[in-house]
This record gives C-alpha cells, sequence and structure tokens, in this order.
C-alpha cells in the first residue's frame, strides 16, 4: 500500500442520517450522525417514508461536515463507501444514490457494504488483536442475526430471527407498556426499577438446538399477561419490563454461547443497537467467561448506526480491489452478504 | 451556458445535455427499470457522447417534483452528489412545468399536466400560452378529479380558451371521464410528448439559470405536494 487510505462511509438505511472519514480502517477522522429519533418519536417508531424525506434533507450536511470535522477536502478522500444493504429500500436509496455519484464526480471508486457487516467491524474500530474464529451476535431495531466468522472477510449467518428483530420487540412492548421510544433504553430504564421473576414469559427457541430466534411470541406473551394483570388490578410495569428484557436477553446471550461453542470461538462479539443493552452485556460476559474466552462489545457511540463502520469495514475491500459500479443498487433484504 | 438535465420524477428517467441554442444529448428511458440503476450510467453515457466532463458542465437541472416519493429522491440525491463534489450550481424545475412545456405554444389553449397521484387524485396545475410564454394560471396540488374537471372548466370559461391540452400518465388511469367532460376541447399531445422529457425541464431550467434563480444544494428537498401517509394519520389523531 503506497499511502493512508482514506474512506468517505454514508449510511442511510435506517433513521440516522451519517457520514464518517476513517483511516487505514482503524481511525476514526470524523463521525458524523443525525438522528431522526425526535422526528420518529411521535408515531410510535420509524416510519420509513418519513425517514427518507429526513435523509435527503440532511445528507450534504452531514457529509460537509464529517469534511469539515476531518479538516479535510472532499478530494482527499481515497474511495466512497455506502451501505446498499439490508434496510429500508427508500432510505437506502438515498445514501446509494447520493453515494455513486459523489464519488463519480469526485472519480474514485465506490465501495458498497452490508449494514450488518458494519456492525460487527466496529468492533475492529475499537479492539485490537480480535481472535478468530469468531461468532457475532448483531441485534437492533432491524436484525438479529448470528453470524460465524473465520477471518476478516468471510463469515456466514448461522442464525438469525423468524419474526420480529430484538430490538423492534422492545420497541412494540414499551410502546404498549407506555414506556416510550425508542424501546430498549426505555425497557432498560423501567427494568431497573423492578424485579425479573415475579412475572413468567417464555424463552422461546431456547429448547431449540439451531441458532434462529423469534420474538414475536414473547411480545405478544407479555402484551397479554400484562392485559390480565391489569385486569386484576396486579400490574407493575417494572416487573413487567425486567422480566421481558430478562426473557429476550437469556435467549440471546444462551444461544450465542452454544454457537460459540459448536463453532469453537475464540471470542464473541456484539454489535447492534441492543449491544447498548447493559442487561445483554452483563449475560454475554457470564458466558464468555464460562466458556474461557473473550466478549467484545462496541463503545455505546458505535453500536447504533453509524457510518463510521461502514467506512472502516470498506478498507478490507479497498485493499483487495472490490468496487461497485455505477448501475449499483440498494436492497432491502440481507442475502448475499 | 451548459447544463445537463438529470429526471426521475415519475416511471420515465431522462437525461438530456443543452445549451441556449441546441439540445446536445437527449436520453429517455421508460423500460421498467429501477432509476437508481439506470440513472447514473445515463448521465455518464451522455457526458461521453458530448465528449465532455462535469466540469464543462455550468448548470445541473433537476426535476423539483411533484412525482414518485422515491424516484424524487433518487435524482436528487445524485444531483446533491454531483453539485456537492464539483461545485456546480443546481436549477430545480416543477414536474409539471416540465410537462406542459412539450406543448405547442398556442394562445386558445389550456395546458394540463397529469401525474397519477393514486388515491383518485392527480398531482396537476393548469397553463395558458401568451406571447410564446408560459403561465401558470392554477396552483400546483394534489387534486381530486371532479374538482379539477370544474376547475378547468371556470378557467376556459374566464379566459377565452378553445382546447384544453392533457398531458402526463395521470390522464390514462381516467381517460374516459376526460373525453367525456371535456368533450371536444380535449387535445392530447402525440405519445411520446405525454412524458416528462429532460430536454424540456433543461430549457427552463437554463431559463431560470439565466435569472439567477438556483436551489441551495444543503437544503433542497423535493416538493411531495403531500404528507407521507403517516403523518396524515398522526393529523387526524389515529395514532
Ligand atoms: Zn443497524
Amino acid at each position: 500500500m503506497p499511502k493512508e487510505i482514506r474512506i468517505l462511509g454514508i449510511e442511510t438505511s435506517c433513521d440516522e442520517t451519517a457520514a464518517s472519514i476513517v483511516k487505514n480502517g482503524k481511525e476514526i477522522m470524523s463521525n458524523v450522525v443525525n438522528s431522526q429519533i425526535r422526528v420518529h418519536q411521535q408515531f410510535g417508531g420509524v416510519v420509513p417514508e418519513v425517514a427518507s424525506r429526513k435523509h435527503i434533507q440532511n445528507i450534504v450536511m452531514v457529509v460537509h461536515t464529517a469534511f469539515a470535522e476531518a479538516g479535510m477536502s472532499y478530494d482527499d478522500i481515497d474511495a466512497v463507501a455506502v451501505t446498499n444493504r439490508p434496510g429500508l429500500i427508500g432510505a437506502l436509496l438515498v445514501g446509494v444514490s447520493f453515494a455513486k455519484s459523489f464519488a463519480y464526480a469526485l472519480n474514485k471508486p465506490l465501495i458498497a457494504v452490508n449494514h450488518l457487516y458494519g456492525h460487527i467491524y466496529a468492533n475492529f474500530l475499537e479492539h485490537d488483536n480480535i481472535e478468530f474464529p469468531l461468532v457475532c451476535l448483531v441485534v437492533s431495531g432491524g436484525h438479529t442475526s448470528l453470524l460465524f466468522m473465520q477471518d476478516i472477510e468471510n463469515y456466514e449467518v448461522i442464525g438469525e430471527t423468524l419474526d420480529d428483530a430484538a430490538g423492534e420487540a422492545f420497541d412494540k412492548v414499551a410502546r404498549f407498556l407506555g414506556l416510550g421510544y425508542p424501546g430498549g433504553p426505555a425497557v432498560e430504564r423501567a427494568a431497573e426499577k423492578g424485579v425479573k421473576g415475579r412475572y413468567q414469559l417464555p424463552r422461546v427457541f431456547l429448547d431449540r438446538d439451531d441458532f434462529d430466534f423469534s420474538f414475536s411470541g414473547l411480545k405478544t406473551a407479555a402484551m397479554n399477561l400484562w392485559t390480565k394483570m391489569e385486569r386484576r388490578g396486579e400490574a407493575n410495569v417494572y416487573d413487567m419490563a425486567a422480566e421481558f428484557q430478562a426473557a429476550l436477553v437469556e435467549v440471546l446471550a444462551v444461544k450465542t454461547a452454544r454457537a460459540a461453542e459448536k463453532y469453537k470461538a475464540r471470542s464473541i462479539l456484539l454489535a447492534g443497537g441492543v449491544a447498548a443493552n447493559s442487561e445483554l452485556r452483563r449475560a454475554a460476559q457470564i458466558e464468555a467467561d464460562r466458556l474461557g474466552i473473550k466478549l467484545y462489545y462496541p463503545s455505546l457511540k458505535l453500536c447504533t448506526d453509524n457510518a463510521a463502520m461502514i467506512a472502516g469495514s470498506a478498507y478490507h475491500k479497498f485493499i483487495n480491489g472490490q468496487f461497485a459500479s455505477l448501475d449499483l443498487n440498494a436492497y432491502a433484504t440481507m442475502s448475499m452478504l | 451556458m451548459l447544463l445537463l438535465a438529470i429526471d426521475s420524477a415519475t416511471p420515465v428517467a431522462g437525461v438530456a445535455i443543452l445549451n441556449e441554442e441546441k439540445v446536445l444529448y437527449e436520453e429517455f428511458c421508460n423500460y421498467r427499470k429501477t432509476h437508481s440503476e439506470t440513472l447514473l450510467p445515463m448521465i455518464d453515457r451522455a457526458l461521453k457522447v458530448c465528449a465532455c466532463s462535469l466540469h464543462d458542465i455550468d448548470v445541473i437541472g433537476i426535476t423539483a417534483g411533484p412525482g414518485s416519493f422515491t424516484g424524487l429522491r433518487i435524482g436528487m440525491a445524485a444531483v446533491k452528489g454531483l453539485s456537492l463534489a464539483t461545485g456546480k450550481p443546481i436549477v430545480a424545475v416543477s414536474t409539471l412545468d416540465m410537462l406542459a412545456a412539450n406543448v405547442l405554444p398556442c394562445e386558445d389553449i389550456l395546458a394540463v399536466p397529469l401525474l397519477d397521484a393514486r388515491k383518485n387524485e392527480v398531482y396537476s396545475a393548469v397553463y395558458t400560452f401568451r406571447y410564446g410564454t408560459m403561465q401558470k394560471v392554477v396552483e400546483e396540488k394534489a387534486w381530486g378529479i371532479e374538482e379539477l374537471a370544474l376547475k378547468i372548466r371556470e378557467k376556459k370559461e374566464s379566459l377565452f380558451k378553445k382546447y384544453v391540452v392533457i398531458l402526463g400518465d395521470g390522464y390514462y388511469p381516467y381517460a374516459a371521464y376526460w373525453q367525456e367532460v371535456l368533450e371536444e376541447s380535449l387535445l392530447l399531445p402525440p405519445e411520446h410528448l405525454m412524458y416528462p422529457r429532460s430536454a424540456a425541464m433543461g430549457k427552463i431550467a437554463l431559463a431560470k439559470a439565466e435569472r439567477g434563480d438556483f436551489a441551495d444544494v444543503f437544503t433542497l428537498t423535493p416538493v411531495y405536494l403531500r404528507l407521507s401517509e403517516a403523518e396524515y394519520r398522526l393529523g387526524r389523531g389515529e395514532l
């Protein structure tokens, strides 16, 4: 490699408009995130059309700020990386369309990044010497997937949610219990004041020996139980939050540990917005300690959607010359990692 | 002044390069393929055929809306990327103005572009021509079909117009209705002029650029003419 490689990353797959410049896949020179949480709060969840409208409104300011904070001019970058899957299609298209023409006008290569891979890579931005092979649990409002990674470039999905994502279940239950949006932090705060086990919720799919998840049933069970308890006048929102969080976290942590055992992993990684949940971190730590392997998770800022993880993860594709063409499209679904 | 016009507001994608004297290049695509795949290769071809680069372009024209929400954003995001990287100014042109510019500018007609807005509505406005200059006499909005028909009749009578020229894909779903209410006054252009044409938009954009009527790359957003579904429901207290 002749010189330092600086890549601009652009991320618009859900409700954050983000841009970042990362040097050599490691050093974050700027990391700008324009969150739409307040906008979507009034709807109780992310509204795709509203998110897309915000992205087109904000994208230029966010990208411009990323360059300003890095103290760089547009032409100083070596490549433009953009999330092109999975996510809200209309939202993705704003980032992809912008990134393509920006790269084209600057005559720089374009790199397509899978959002999930970006989340995983957030760990590599902050931690050195992560040992392979590893399993990574990616959990957020949009996804719940378990991945096996042989090395930094080779990974496969070994399990995923068959219905709601974990973060989505948090959102829906939080909204149902009147705890607010986003649901993850809201449930976590309420759970701190409650006791798990006072209510009993199912550990869905914990009895199965695959690595898939299901949270829709847990969500419904929580809602039904809550309605019943309210009728009896015995409803305690804190205890309910604590039990719901415990039921969800236990399944995530235990199944991740089982995957680590089966695949002889030397590390466990957590990634995505729900990896910010302290109960999940605690439970995963216990499992990792039991297996005698290391647990890693990103700092809070890099757990939620950001573009540093996109710019960082594009570095290896840059080195390998894996560039995208002018007809790059966006895709709502995972497939083809 | 060399202008690059980019349109993806409707199922049509179009790119043109033109100056005050002539249209140098126009590409039009109404084949079912997503704009996000086709648009940038079209821009690249246009520049190559005209043996120029983005740096030779003075102004970039873009369809402002109304139209397909996603289509509008694909074009606008692309234009923002080009403009931010090169510093070239942007001019935004109404999709309805662009359609009306397909019409022969006769003084005895009303031009009514219709874009299908679903839910029994069309995005529309009404135009007249005087000394070759286009004038908007009814503002842009999402119109109920019958409400618009009344408005057209009113304007036709008060402005003493003989014909109503209808353009745009919003005509077809209600063709029978328009034929019935407008009778012999209805005129349709040849099929190739029923669609938004990037060259027509480019001509309007050149005139706007001449007047210094530029858009801000930071704040430019599409003219949707409609809230999102969720915002409507929120307004009605259903959420
Ligand atoms: Zn994410």
